[in-house]
């Protein structure tokens, strides 16, 4: 028995031989035995998918499917084992979606056809997410940087493109300073702030800080025509666009200028957006560091998957585009409201290369409330849906198959409010309407369709890892399910439809409160389940119907309960009393007292304004004394005044006014570090699904009464203020 | 036997604090450790408690005696301290002169002391050029070159720099010198720009920086050494990475002679 746990352990050898054998033969030469394989691998998934069998028969299959699948996960097989588990998981839900396309849609009433086909619509959406998902994402490029030669002479010139609109000086000075930064030859760096509020104090700000400074007439097109006036009055090779408070460390252009200068084809580079501040989810759900949040699986994976397809995607900041071929598209896209994604796409279209390097070279503050990270997802749905309608990526010239699967799933992939808002209600129909979205017997529903939901999760857990937690990413689209919903379908029906909203970030929450205007869908969403469920169990007891297509659907109404529950809770909005969040690093510090003493330190976290310090031993140093400290990088050392806010055994030290050198040492010494960002990068823990759901569950069940609690007392608080209002009209 | 002598083109820059501190700080890592004070000042002996009243040192038993061993003092902290010795005006003036007439004193003095293979001498001297200087130089196989970040040490550098050139370089026993910045203040302009020019000029040597910090000469005061009675703070934290990056030297050079010798055994 060890011998053969062994030779499975240690098979990834083994089967990385056999592959390349395979590889190796000149089979691969001739297209037509290419062809012929695909073909035969077809006809045999086909002749899978599509054979019937009986309910014993079916589950026989169904679970050695399954066990398969259990060990495939568990073995170091690497890719292989990946591409294995993803045939058996095709397998399971094709032949589950062959099945109830032939025999559970044979509906006896209109209702039930109604909301049957409109299930079975929410269903072949998913499946299809699901396939071009598994082609997104099956095999990561994981590309390395490559270095810049020696020779600075032979480097490109680069403009530093810094659009802004409404952010406050605050926000965007780091972000220039920091740029100013960049380790690279200072004749051939140019940084420029494109203001469209037009500033008086942000224009004497660059002056004085050798940034140049760009307005235009009006701000037409928001950021996209910012960009594209700015594209017109400079000359060097390359732009690289950062948002205004996405701070840029000193590595970023040597670390992504390389591949330009090896791909002469290549139009663009896109590095990760990283975040320093948790976003509304981690900071509500109060999951930050724990469980991924949606950016870790769009860089972590998404991307690097599109990149082996060359369909990495331009995301409109921490990216550098090559000039010329920019201009040639005529400049950033103006159509959409994602113009980074369809210019990305443009350039596709004309033949030029996108590359993904997944090392994160700038930070950023997230969004901090839902309201706003609502607003900021609608505008993303919303771009894509109007890219799908005037430049499908499916139709038109110029693009691979492969890229024009990979830009569709993205566009498909915010359509996933209407199917979302399907399953959540699909077991009401059942449960209050009697309609019966299944023309089939429960047991044969369970046979077909939990293979299919179990060994998809099961790969999808296996591909993904570190960057999504199972069962999380249902809490994380269903909060926003309802909101994405309607612009899209506004979108797909009139793309010029919508207006730009600029995400302000930067901000406090004063106090813990709930955000009910976001909140009430999904309470009144909460209701009509806890009401299916009571009419169930009503149902139940009374013996009224099958009871086997009762405990399915009231298993279904149960976990849309508590994901429902937990995607409310992230309208309460926890405070947040920093306006500016402090990033957790060790730096060495030293502390110099007024009395001329110094006490060495390291640094425990720092942030725009202020730094924690742990001594190397136990100081007294009394809360309104003002100290120096200073920031070692290497032999750099910066010296700051600072007042100490907190002491004892961790010491909190703000700065008061510093002169501009000293704020640009402070970034150079903090933000602008090459290695800030890349030792938190994808550093959750690996998914676990079984775990993510005992997580997920817990926080649904255990957040559910204190919601309903709030949502009755502030109703009761709001009638009772305005029946007040009405008495004192009176 | 390794010869560290520590120099500096003027004074008042912390060379005895230096030589004292790494006298310390090397007994710490295990070494023996002789810490020699060729300056008249006679200071070196206060960072290492021995009383004001001690009067014995060198320069005496050299005219006394031509013993030193006899100077020897046992100090608490682990180290053996010569110390210069408190003598009249005619007796500096008859020691120089002795030293002058034999060039080569000090080797043989220190010879003659029968230290260990292993041993550690610290030679402290009087600022700019002298006998003194001149000996010590002679004999040294690592040289610390101390300067304060200013204008006026600045420019002393190159002096020191061809002393180091006539009596160092031209010897194979010579290991290396390195240059030490001490009491450097980053928050005043001037001395961070001396600071930041002196590593771009020396950017092929080896600087070390020791941050201006009040707890220095307060352990002084306290007739102890900086590292033991400050340790939290950054100047004894200089110092004593400074000592390592000493340690790492010779311990390298060690190494080397080991298997120089194991090399001689199967040849």
């Amino acid at each position: 028995m060890r011998n053969i746990l062994n030779y499975f352990l240690n098979s990834s050898s083994i089967l990385k031989r056999i592959g390349n054998h395979i590889l190796d033969l000149r089979i691969w030469k001739y297209r037509i035995a290419t062809y012929s394989i695909a073909l035969f691998g077809v006809i045999a998934m086909f002749i899978v998918i599509s054979t019937p069998l009986t309910l014993s028969e079916q589950a026989i299959f169904a679970i050695l499917a399954f066990s398969i699948a259990l060990v495939i996960r568990t073995l170091p097989w690497g890719q292989a084992g990946i591409i294995l588990m993803i045939v058996i998981s095709l397998m399971m839900s094709l032949r589950y979606m062959y099945w109830r396309l032939t025999s559970s849609v044979d509906f006896d009433t209109a209702l039930d056809a109604f909301l049957g086909w409109g299930l079975v619509l929410a269903e072949i959406y998913a499946l299809i997410v699901l396939i071009l998902g598994y082609v997104q994402t099956a095999m990561p490029l994981k590309r390395n940087a490559v270095m810049m030669p020696e020779d600075q002479t032979s480097w490109p010139t680069v403009d530093v493109l810094i659009p802004t609109y409404n952010e406050d000086l605050d926000v965007v000075r780091l972000t220039i300073l920091a740029a100013l930064s960049m380790d690279w030859p200072s004749d051939k760096l140019r940084i420029y702030l494109l203001d469209d509020g037009r500033r008086e104090e942000f224009r004497e700000f660059c002056h004085e800080v050798g940034a140049k400074y760009l307005t235009r007439e009006n701000n037409h097109h928001n950021k996209a025509g910012n960009l594209n006036a700015a594209l017109s009055q400079i000359d060097g090779e390359y732009v690289a666009i950062f948002d205004c408070d996405h701070i840029p460390t000193r590595s970023f252009l040597q670390l992504s200028m390389g591949w330009f200068l090896k791909d002469p084809k290549l139009a663009m580079v896109q590095t990760p957006h990283f975040f320093f501040s948790p976003d509304p989810f981690e900071k509500n759900l109060d999951t930050y560091r724990i469980v991924p949040n949606e950016g870790e699986l769009f860089y972590g994976l998404v991307q690097d998957g599109n990149d082996l397809w060359n369909a990495s995607f331009f995301c409109g900041s921490c990216a550098v585009l090559k000039r010329e071929p920019l201009m040639e598209i005529g400049g950033i896209a103006i159509e959409t409201v994602t113009e980074d994604a369809h210019t990305a796409l443009k350039l596709s279209r004309k033949g030029y290369n996108l590359a993904y390097l997944a090392v994160p070279q700038a930070a950023g503050l997230a969004t901090e409330s839902l309201s706003r990270h609502v607003v900021q997802r609608i505008r993303w749905a919303r771009g894509m849906a109007q890219i799908f309608r005037v430049d499908n990526p499916l139709l038109g010239r110029g693009l691979t198959i492969w890229q024009r699967l990979c830009y569709a799933n993205a566009m498909l992939h915010f359509f996933y409010g209407l199917p979302r808002l399907v399953f959540l209600t699909a077991p009401l129909a059942y449960l209050l309407m009697g309609a019966e979205v299944f023309s089939s017997t429960a047991i044969m529903v369970v046979a077909y369709a939990l293979p299919h939901i179990a060994v998809a999760s099961m790969t999808n857990s296996k591909i993904q890892g570190r960057f999504r937690h199972s069962f999380w990413s249902e809490v994380y689209e269903t909060a926003l399910a309802w909101y994405i919903f309607l612009p899209v379908t506004l979108a797909m029906i009139n793309p010029k439809f919508g207006a730009f909203n600029a995400t302000s970030k930067g901000g406090i929450v004063e106090k813990e409160y709930v955000d009910w205007k976001l909140a009430r869908p999904y309470i009144f969403l909460l209701a009509l389940n806890l009401i299916g469920f009571l009419a169930g169990l009503i149902k139940l007891a009374a013996n009224d119907g099958t009871a086997g297509t009762l405990v399915i659907n009231l298993v279904w109404v149960t976990y849309n309960i508590i994901v429902i529950s937990a995607s409310a809770n992230v309208a309460k909005e926890t405070r947040q009393l920093r306006s500016t969040p402090r990033v957790n690093a060790s730096l060495p510090a030293t502390i110099l007292l007024a009395n001329g003493k110094t006490i060495v330190c390291e640094t425990s976290d720092f942030s725009r304004n202020g730094l924690g310090l742990k001594p190397l031993t136990a100081v007294e140093i009394p809360v309104g004394e003002q100290i120096w400290v200073s920031i070692f990088r290497g032999d750099k050392e910066a010296v700051l005044p600072g007042t100490v806010s907190k002491g004892g055994k961790s010491i909190g030290v703000l700065f008061g006014n510093l002169s501009v050198e000293q704020q640009r040492e402070l970034t150079q010494m903090t933000f602008c570090r090459a290695d800030n960002w890349v030792n938190a990068w994808g550093q959750a823990a690996k998914d676990a699904p079984l775990r993510s759901l005992r997580e997920v569950l817990t926080y649904g069940v255990f957040n559910l009464a204190p919601l309903l609690r709030d949502a009755i007392r502030d109703t009761y608080l709001v009638i009772r203020a305005r029946s007040n209002r009405i008495k004192l009209k009176a | 036997m390794k010869i560290i002598s520590v120099v500096s083109a003027k004074g008042g820059v912390g060379k005895t604090t230096i030589s004292a501190n790494l006298c310390s700080a090397l007994r710490t890592e295990g070494h023996t450790v002789f810490a020699l004070d060729l300056d008249p000042q006679n200071s070196l002996r206060l960072h290492f408690g021995i009383a004001p009243s001690h009067h014995a040192g060198v320069a005496l038993s050299s005219l006394r005696t031509n013993n030193w061993a006899k100077a020897m003092v046992q100090c608490n902290a682990g180290c053996v301290v010569l110390p210069f010795g408190h003598v009249s005006e005619s007796e500096r003036i008859s020691f120089e002169g002795a030293l002058s007439k034999n060039p080569l004193l000090l080797s043989q003095q220190l010879v003659s002391l029968g230290l260990p293979q292993d041993a550690i001498i610290i030679i402290d001297t009087p600022p700019g050029p002298s006998v003194y200087l001149k000996q010590a130089l002679s004999v040294a196989n690592i040289a610390i070159v101390v300067t304060l970040a200013d204008a006026a040490s600045y420019a002393t550098i190159p002096m020191i720099d061809s002393l180091i050139e006539e009596y160092c370089l031209t010897r194979a026993d010579f290991i290396d010198y390195l240059y030490v910045i001490n009491q450097l203040n980053r928050s005043r302009q001037l001395s961070s720009d001396v600071a930041d020019i002196m590593a771009l000029q020396f950017s092929n040597k080896t600087i070390s920086v020791v941050h201006q910090d009040q707890s220095i000469p307060e352990a002084l005061a306290c007739n102890q050494d900086a590292i033991r009675y400050a340790r939290e703070s950054r100047g004894a934290q200089d110092l004593i990475d400074f000592a390592m990056l000493i340690n790492v030297t010779l311990n390298d050079v060690y190494r080397s002679q080991k298997n120089e010798k194991y090399l001689e055994l199967f040849s």
